[in-house]
């Protein structure tokens, strides 16, 4: 339950509302590794402390990176931090996404809007490892082209032979050039053996279960689709219960968990 | 055009049978536009339609003194054009190849009337183009839903 003190080396700012934070120990004696998927719980002092995934390359050593996005007074604190300031961080918690059980199969990451920040690590970690997995491929969609996330690495994965990157906008305006329409649409434009395709999915929940929705009625089991889900979290380790969805708390059963055993549940309002 | 090679290069048309194919063949080409063309314009009769091969092409809202307003982008095996079908048989929106495009064109007033001789063929060919149009429906609603918002 400690903060451990971590200090910004790097602000860098990803759209007009969003900024990714790169921190390191402040003192050298931090934890860094971590698995793709998993958030830690970032304190401003005396402000407050929030839940934020981890979005930066797990295979980079001692710095972490989260991309933060302003929605209220601790996410404001965080991207109003400059270098050098020093913050508190929890964790490591939570699940991770699970590229293990995607080897030798076709890997889907499908973002929308922020939810390419908590996916960024997988894909990484996916290119890290490239031969083991079948086709791969990012579908990305945000609303206009300025809410872009990450754009750097989108070219970069883009310019590669072995991953597909489509990218979508809901609505645009000269000068993009590129596609129109929500994510679903990019996914006629990838090849996938739906039968032995694993998909990683995050965004905002509706968008997980509009997309999770259309990969079941591709062939997809659902069992196969992961979704990233997001409740307001407290302690983080699974005694407050304010992350409480359902039978699980989001903290250690989640974020990442299967669309199957969640299904149902997207479903229900009081949740 | 034969009917094994729009067989191959229309996978949408892929309900359609041989013969059916066959009275189609003499009403479709191909055709491409580079990047920023026009294919047709709101208002235009709709005298042809088309099927993206390859490329992109939008359709887009033109209004003086603003920038068009795209709202949707079409890729491959994707149908262009629907108002062709149904009277008055004239374009709502403007279509334009965003990334250099090879497209199949088809005569709509020829493929109208192939439609008329054959009433089979005009079920197929409504169908076709049903499931476009309720496609199109359920992602447009998606597009409404505005989904990357904070709620």
């Amino acid at each position: 339950m400690l903060p451990r003190p971590y200090r910004v080396v790097e602000v860098h700012p990803e759209a007009a509302d969003t900024v990714t934070l790169s921190l390191v120990a402040a003192h050298g004696d931090g934890e860094s590794s971590f698995e793709p998927g998993q958030f830690t719980m970032l304190y401003v002092l005396g402000v407050g402390e929030v839940p934020i995934g981890l979005s930066g390359d797990p295979g980079q050593g001692r710095v972490r990176q989260h991309t933060v996005r302003r929605v209220g007074a601790v996410t404001n604190a965080l991207c109003d931090l400059e270098v050098d300031s020093e913050i508190g961080v929890r964790g490591p918690f939570g699940t991770s996404w699970p590229t293990g059980q995607a080897e030798e199969k076709d890997i889907l990451i499908i973002a929308g809007g922020i939810g390419l920040a908590p996916l960024r690590p997988a894909v990484f970690d996916i290119l890290a490892n490239r031969d083991r997995f079948g086709s791969a491929s990012v579908l990305y969609g945000v609303g206009t082209p300025q809410d872009l996330l990450f754009e750097e690495d989108l070219h970069s994965w883009r310019g590669r032979f072995d991953i597909e990157v489509e990218v979508t906008v809901d609505r645009s305006t000269r000068p993009w050039r590129g596609d129109v329409g929500v994510v679903t649409t990019l996914l006629p434009r990838v090849s996938f053996d739906p039968s032995k395709t694993i998909a990683l999915v995050c965004g905002p929940e509706i968008m997980m279960k509009v997309v999770a929705r259309e990969l079941s009625a591709l062939g997809v089991s659902p069992e196969d689709i992961f979704v990233s889900i997001e409740r307001n979290m407290k302690c983080a380790i699974g005694f407050c219960g304010h992350c409480q969805f359902g039978a699980d708390f989001i903290c250690l059963d989640g974020p990442v968990i299967s669309y199957a055993s969640v299904a149902a549940r997207l479903g229900v309002p009081e949740l | 055009m034969d009917v094994d090679e729009l067989r191959d290069k229309a996978e949408l048309l892929a309900s359609l049978s041989d013969e059916q194919l066959g009275v189609l063949t003499p009403v479709v080409g191909e055709v491409t536009y580079p990047a920023s063309e026009f294919l047709f314009r709101e208002d235009q009769t709709a005298e042809e339609f088309f099927i993206v091969e390859k490329g992109l092409v939008s359709l887009e809202l033109i209004t003086p003194g603003i920038e068009p307003m795209v709202i949707v982008s079409l890729g491959p095996s994707e149908l262009v054009g629907i108002s062709w079908m149904f009277p008055p048989y004239k374009w709502k929106w403007t279509a334009r190849a965003i990334k250099d495009s090879q497209l199949l064109v088809f005569d709509a007033v020829g493929v109208r009337a192939q439609c008329e001789e054959d009433p089979e063929l005009e079920l197929v060919v409504l169908q076709m183009v049903a499931d476009q149009a309720v496609k199109r429906l359920h992602s447009t609603r998606v597009q409404l839903m505005d989904l990357y918002e904070s709620r």
